[in-house]
């Protein structure tokens, strides 16, 4: 399962909140739990108790913890097919189209290296409408897929930069727009 | 009816065939890599169903072969003859061919990538063969929405291959260059241009039968016809040597030149044995003799359909079992059948 708020990394900590009998559930990376206000429980995660860091390298956090821990781009998931970027760069083989979008940051500038070029201009798809309706309705469908798009690569710059508030604004924004995508369908 | 390397017609003296490639991946649906067993056969069904008409496009007869239920020698026969890829040969998944009547035209499913589509003759005509792979694409894609990105094209399991997924490629025989010592530089020096010349067969790295394929590297950045004017502009560098160095030992060594053919023709017409290095040698000699009417057949061949058939998986399929301990002696029998007198 992914890290239900940076989506890109696996998620190894579950942590079940009761207020007032109301239930919530997260499913979290280490480093998104780190982030994460767990009240009174956080100091599990910054003490130097060492039963903190006991507990800390159970859920598979740096003992020492802080701020200087670097993003591992290697855990970079795929949401669809699983496939981790560790995984791409060993096989050098994708797992699914939507790879290509996930990892799009991480190796535009190989494919560059490879290809010579990181940019299609060659034949596109005649038919690829879903429906085929051509017209309006197509052109409609059409920006809507390119500011998702180009919402997604600022999502991935976001959370790469680890602004995440900026990042949750961005996700409602995608979320709204594939809702409207799916009404057009 | 002949396959496309079995025609005797119009035969050039260095081009020997060209090849389009397209690869192309359904949406919604991840690559055939991450598929169970189970997926890969169901995705393979579906999209036969949906292709089952393909024949209408290009006016010929398909059959469908399930890899998966072929044995390995025949995937490697069909290896040999160039109708699938390495990978389709060599992996024990589901995977499906459709593969016309003649053999040039072959659409691999649930292979590497969803769909591999190839057209391949024995004319050098990569245009015309975009033509027809160009034709062919639109149609599966009227049926089955592409995975298709703005700025990467089309989408491939391989970085290697996307943005067009093209792959277009020329076979060449150079018996006279692939034998000078300047032969890797030339390699080397056309691999710059971002083109690779690489054996079509042989044993690890060596080639026997001096055949060739120049293919392009790149898929991304460049167009279809920049991809097939820079392939079908080194072919013609290289088959423009290959005329120059042979005219050239035409003139100084002819004597020579003729007692190689002629004990090659030889050796082929009479021998009761002969491994595959042996044959592909004097088979690629014969050749030259023949297109440079040094040779006179009674009746018109194809050598290059010899060189085919008489690969080792393609041999084991034309002999019956029992007889199969002895794949040297089949060979030269086999070339004995089909190669015809001197006139």
């Amino acid at each position: 399962m992914l890290c239900e708020k940076c989506k890109m990394r696996e998620a190894n900590i579950r942590y079940t909140e009761v207020v007032g009998g109301v239930k919530t559930e997260y499913n979290l990376c280490s480093h998104c739990a780190r982030e994460m206000d767990f009240g009174h429980y956080s100091a599990v995660f910054d003490t130097d108790y060492p039963i903190g860091k006991l507990l800390a390298g159970l859920f598979g956090l740096d003992a020492d913890g802080g701020e200087n821990d670097e993003f591992d781009v290697n855990q970079v998931t795929c949401p669809t097919c699983h496939t981790a970027y560790s995984d791409f760069v060993k096989d050098s083989r994708f797992g699914c189209p939507d790879c290509y979008r996930v990892f799009d940051l991480l190796m535009s500038e190989n494919i560059k290296k490879v290809q010579g070029s990181d940019t299609h201009t060659g034949k596109r798809p005649l038919y690829n409408r879903e429906g085929g309706q051509e017209g309006a309705g197509e052109d409609e469908e059409t920006r809507l897929l390119k500011s998702i798009e180009i919402l997604d690569s600022r999502l991935k710059e976001a959370v790469q930069e680890e602004e995440y508030e900026a990042a949750a604004r961005y996700r409602d924004e995608i979320r709204e727009l594939k809702e409207r995508l799916g009404e057009h369908a | 009816m002949l396959k496309w390397y079995q025609e005797t017609e119009n035969q050039h003296d260095v081009f020997v065939a060209s090849r389009i490639r397209l690869v192309r991946n359904l949406t919604h649906c991840p690559f055939p890599v991450k598929l169970s067993g189970e997926e890969r056969k169901k995705l393979a069904e579906k999209l036969e169903e949906g292709l089952k008409d393909i024949g209408s496009v290009c006016r010929k007869d398909f059959r469908r072969i399930s890899l998966s239920a072929a044995g390995g020698t025949e995937r490697e026969a069909l290896r040999e003859r160039r109708a699938i890829g390495a990978a389709g040969a060599a992996e024990e998944g589901m995977e499906s061919l459709l593969l016309s009547e003649d053999e040039t035209v072959s659409i691999t499913l649930a292979g590497d990538d969803h769909v591999r589509l190839q057209c391949m003759s024995g004319q050098a005509e990569l245009s015309r063969l975009w033509e027809e792979a160009d034709r062919l694409d639109d149609y599966i894609n009227e049926r089955f929405p592409y995975a298709f990105h703005e700025k990467y094209g089309y989408l491939t399991a391989y970085p290697t291959n996307v943005g067009t997924g093209l792959r277009a490629a020329v076979t060449l025989h150079l018996p006279m260059l692939s034998a000078g010592k300047r032969f890797g530089k030339l390699v080397a020096e056309i691999g710059r241009f971002g083109v690779a010349v690489r054996g079509v067969y042989g044993d690890g790295n060596e080639t026997y039968g001096s055949l060739y394929e120049i293919s392009n590297q790149k898929t991304l950045g460049v167009t279809e016809e920049e991809v097939i004017t820079l392939v079908k502009q080194m072919a013609d560098r290289l088959a423009a040597s290959e005329r120059k160095m042979k005219s050239v030992t035409l003139k100084s060594h002819r004597t020579d030149m003729e007692d190689e053919i002629f004990k090659s023709y030889g050796v082929l017409r009479y021998a009761r044995k002969l491994n595959l290095k042996e044959a592909m040698t004097y088979l690629s000699q014969v050749r030259a003799g023949e297109m440079e009417g040094l040779l006179q057949f009674k009746e018109p061949v194809n050598i290059c359909r010899l060189m085919t058939e008489i690969q080792p998986a393609n041999i084991r399929m034309l002999v019956p079992e029992e007889e199969e301990n002895d794949l040297n002696q089949a060979r030269a029998a086999y070339i004995r059948k089909l190669l015809p007198e001197l006139v």
